[in-house]
């Protein structure tokens, strides 16, 4: 499949987990979404699902706190000024539960977009707006880009006999990775330039006509939103 | 007639206390290799990016003088609108590839410059073959070696097929090899198409056997433009490290000491299963500096991280006695604190008092309070350096230490290394002549991933 129909049939997952009302429905596509990036190699899959679940992991956490609805109460803890009583109740729960999975779902299909789309045939395929979508297969790069830096940076430490340990020794790479990141971006944004981007009457290599699969694949992008709408 | 000039050109970088360039003109004429030398710093690759319109479009600066390639004021003409006319090749292949394919990284300058669609793929992959790389035009460019990733990118600069072609140290990844086969492509290209050719150096001694003429800046200042058989001359009298061919550099052989680190049977395979050594054998002595050499993809960097112990071997067995560091190719890349001397503190406890010893040894006293990311690329490299040796360690291992290092600096290098008994040192290096000029033993690792000759 080319990248821009399988981009559209991620797009097309992720908004039908935005519009389904019924937390099975959403639960379903993430798990979909899911086993589709666990078919990408172990090394590269695990910053994006931890980023994902994670933070669905979290929402599900934080949301019945930082909420106030009725239902059953399973737990009641102190009162705390602005925010109120503490508590967990079922209506916030599946709540969470529910918010939670649509995170999982939209996070998912960015994943998957990052770890098994062609980039490059993406931002060649762009008939317009090329400069945006280049940023952002720049961008989608940028976290495998990290993880060598941050891979670079224990070594670097390593070689100088130095172990960083803990979370404490690791949150510590995140300036350094930063401040690498912005001069690596310096020093493209410069190749870029005297490569001739930006110049005016750019052209695009010739790509390959769309085959069956392709369409099939924009076709399931429409019905899931459709589905996702009216149906899920 | 000439096809760029350059007029009593001056540059200084934003927030820059002394000028890059001082009053340099250069006219650079069709089918000339034109080769520049200086010392780190000098201005070498300030001069190659006021000719790509770089200097002042991308970086600011104060500019003065004027810049004219094949018609075109570089003032009024930034580098997009130069491209294709003018193409250049930066220092780090890494933070100039923007395409995760190689077909494609070559394709994205002709694209930009408005190739006719059904052309872009022919000359991509004429221009891969060219650097003996059409292998290579499917694959990942994250997946490549340093030196296969030059050779693309060397790729992508002659697919535009420029009338001036600027290398910025084309080939401080490349194994000799290559680095032959890369000069010899560059004055090809002079000689059959007629491109002004001008190419920066630190490993000068193949070049100057072929390029047809020599700049040397001193300071930003233009101290001597001439042919190269005055420029040996001059060289002689002036800079001889620029000449020599490496040889003694008051290194003594030392193989009474004890060792300090034995592999035995040794062989190691990355995740994708590839074995990278198989039953690879090395011993280093204390006193002792051993040059480790092979051709790109040999293994060199992964046997330098097992005696180092960054790397666990798959089989086989290595015995260390005593720390050991360890110094990364590119280590200007990996800056950890915004001070230099709290930089090379870091693997000292934060001892600033032994991190500036450590700074003062590889030529850096005075620079305690720069920040890191204020040095050029051949400081940061010495200031890596000075963090490996920081510790005083009984092994110091070091890949590529020579990596945009000027000869002089070489030079002074390999007195460094071959001044103290207590430690062994194996360094890792496509550099010939420094290795030959460092070392007691040069240990080649050939293709075959066997060690040949010790």
């Amino acid at each position: 499949m080319r990248p821009v129909p399988a981009a559209v049939l991620l797009f097309g997952l992720a908004a039908a987990a935005l519009l389904a009302a019924h937390t099975v429905s959403v639960a379903v596509l993430a798990a979909v979404l899911l086993a589709v990036c666990l078919r990408a190699p172990g090394k590269r899959r695990w910053p994006y699902l931890v980023g994902a679940l994670g933070s669905a992991a979290v929402l599900f956490v934080v949301t019945p706190f930082v909420e106030q609805l009725p239902g059953v109460v399973y737990w009641s803890g102190p009162t705390i000024p602005v925010v109120g009583t503490l508590d967990v109740t079922s209506t916030e729960l599946s709540g969470a539960l529910f918010n939670a999975c649509r995170l999982a779902a939209v996070s998912l299909a960015f994943a998957a977009y990052a770890l098994w789309l062609d980039h490059d045939r993406l931002v060649q395929a762009a008939g317009f707006a090329r400069r945006s979508v280049l940023a952002v297969a720049l961008a989608t790069r940028l976290v495998p880009a990290l993880e060598r830096d941050a891979a670079g940076l224990v070594e670097a430490l390593r070689g100088r006999g130095v172990e960083p340990e803990g979370l404490r020794g690791r949150a510590r790479l995140v300036s350094p990775l930063l401040a690498g990141s912005l001069e690596r971006s310096l020093n493209l944004a410069e190749a870029m330039e005297a490569r001739g981007f930006g110049r005016p009457g750019a052209t695009r290599m010739v790509q390959p006509p769309w085959g069956p699969l392709d369409r099939l694949a924009v076709a399931g992008a429409v019905l899931a939103i459709v589905a996702g709408a009216l149906w899920l | 007639m000439a096809l760029a000039v350059a007029e009593r050109v001056s540059f200084t970088y934003p927030g820059a206390a002394e000028p890059a360039l001082r009053d340099v003109s250069v006219r650079l004429s069709p089918g000339q290799v034109t080769l520049i030398l200086g010392r780190s710093g000098s201005g070498k690759s300030t001069l190659l990016r006021a000719f790509a319109g770089l200097i002042p479009h991308f970086h600011g600066g104060r500019f003065s003088g004027h810049v004219d390639v094949a018609g075109l004021d570089t003032r009024r003409h930034g580098p997009p609108g130069l491209a294709g006319t003018v193409a250049m090749l930066f220092q780090d292949p890494e933070d100039q590839v923007v395409f995760t394919r190689v077909l494609n990284e070559v394709a994205f300058g002709l694209e930009n410059v408005g190739t006719p669609p059904r052309a872009i793929e022919a000359r991509a992959t004429s221009a891969l073959a060219a650097v003996g790389a059409e292998h290579l035009a499917d694959r990942l460019v994250a997946e490549l070696s340093g030196g296969e990733l030059q050779r693309v990118c060397v790729a992508a600069t002659l697919a535009l097929e420029p009338r001036l072609l600027l290398l910025d140290e084309p080939t401080s990844q490349l194994d000799p090899e290559a680095a032959e086969a890369l000069v010899e492509l560059a004055v090809g290209l002079a000689r059959e198409r007629g491109t002004a050719v001008m190419l920066s150096e630190q490993r000068p001694a193949l070049p100057l056997e072929l390029c047809d003429r020599v700049l040397f800046l001193e300071d930003g200042c233009l101290a001597f433009d001439g042919p190269v058989a005055e420029a040996r001359i001059w060289l002689e009298e002036r800079h001889p490290v620029f000449v020599s061919a490496g040889g003694d550099g008051g290194v003594r052989l030392n193989p009474e000491g004890d060792v300090v680190v034995r592999m035995d049977e040794v062989s190691f395979a990355y995740e994708d299963q590839l074995l990278v050594l198989d039953g690879v054998g090395l011993e280093v002595r204390r006193g002792e500096v051993v040059a480790l050499v092979g051709p790109n993809g040999s293994g060199k960097t992964t046997l330098a991280k097992l005696a180092a112990g960054l790397l666990e071997p798959q089989s086989g067995n290595v015995d260390r006695v005593g720390r050991a560091t360890y110094l990364s190719q590119d280590p200007g890349r990996y800056v950890f604190r915004e001070r230099a001397d709290e930089e090379v503190a870091v693997g000292v406890g934060g001892d600033l008092a032994v991190a500036g010893r450590a700074l003062a040894a590889v030529g850096l006293a005075g620079y305690e309070h720069r920040h890191p990311r204020d040095l050029s690329s051949g400081e940061r490299e010495r200031l890596g350096l000075a963090a490996v040796l920081a510790p005083d360690p009984d092994l110091l291992v070091l890949d590529e230490p020579t990596r945009g290092v000027d000869p002089q600096r070489k030079h002074e290098l390999a007195r460094l290394l071959g001044d103290e008994p207590k430690r062994a040192t194996l360094v890792v290096t496509h550099d010939l002549a420094f290795a030959s000029q460092v070392a007691d033993r040069v240990v080649s690792l050939a293709p075959e991933r066997e060690l040949v000759g010790v």
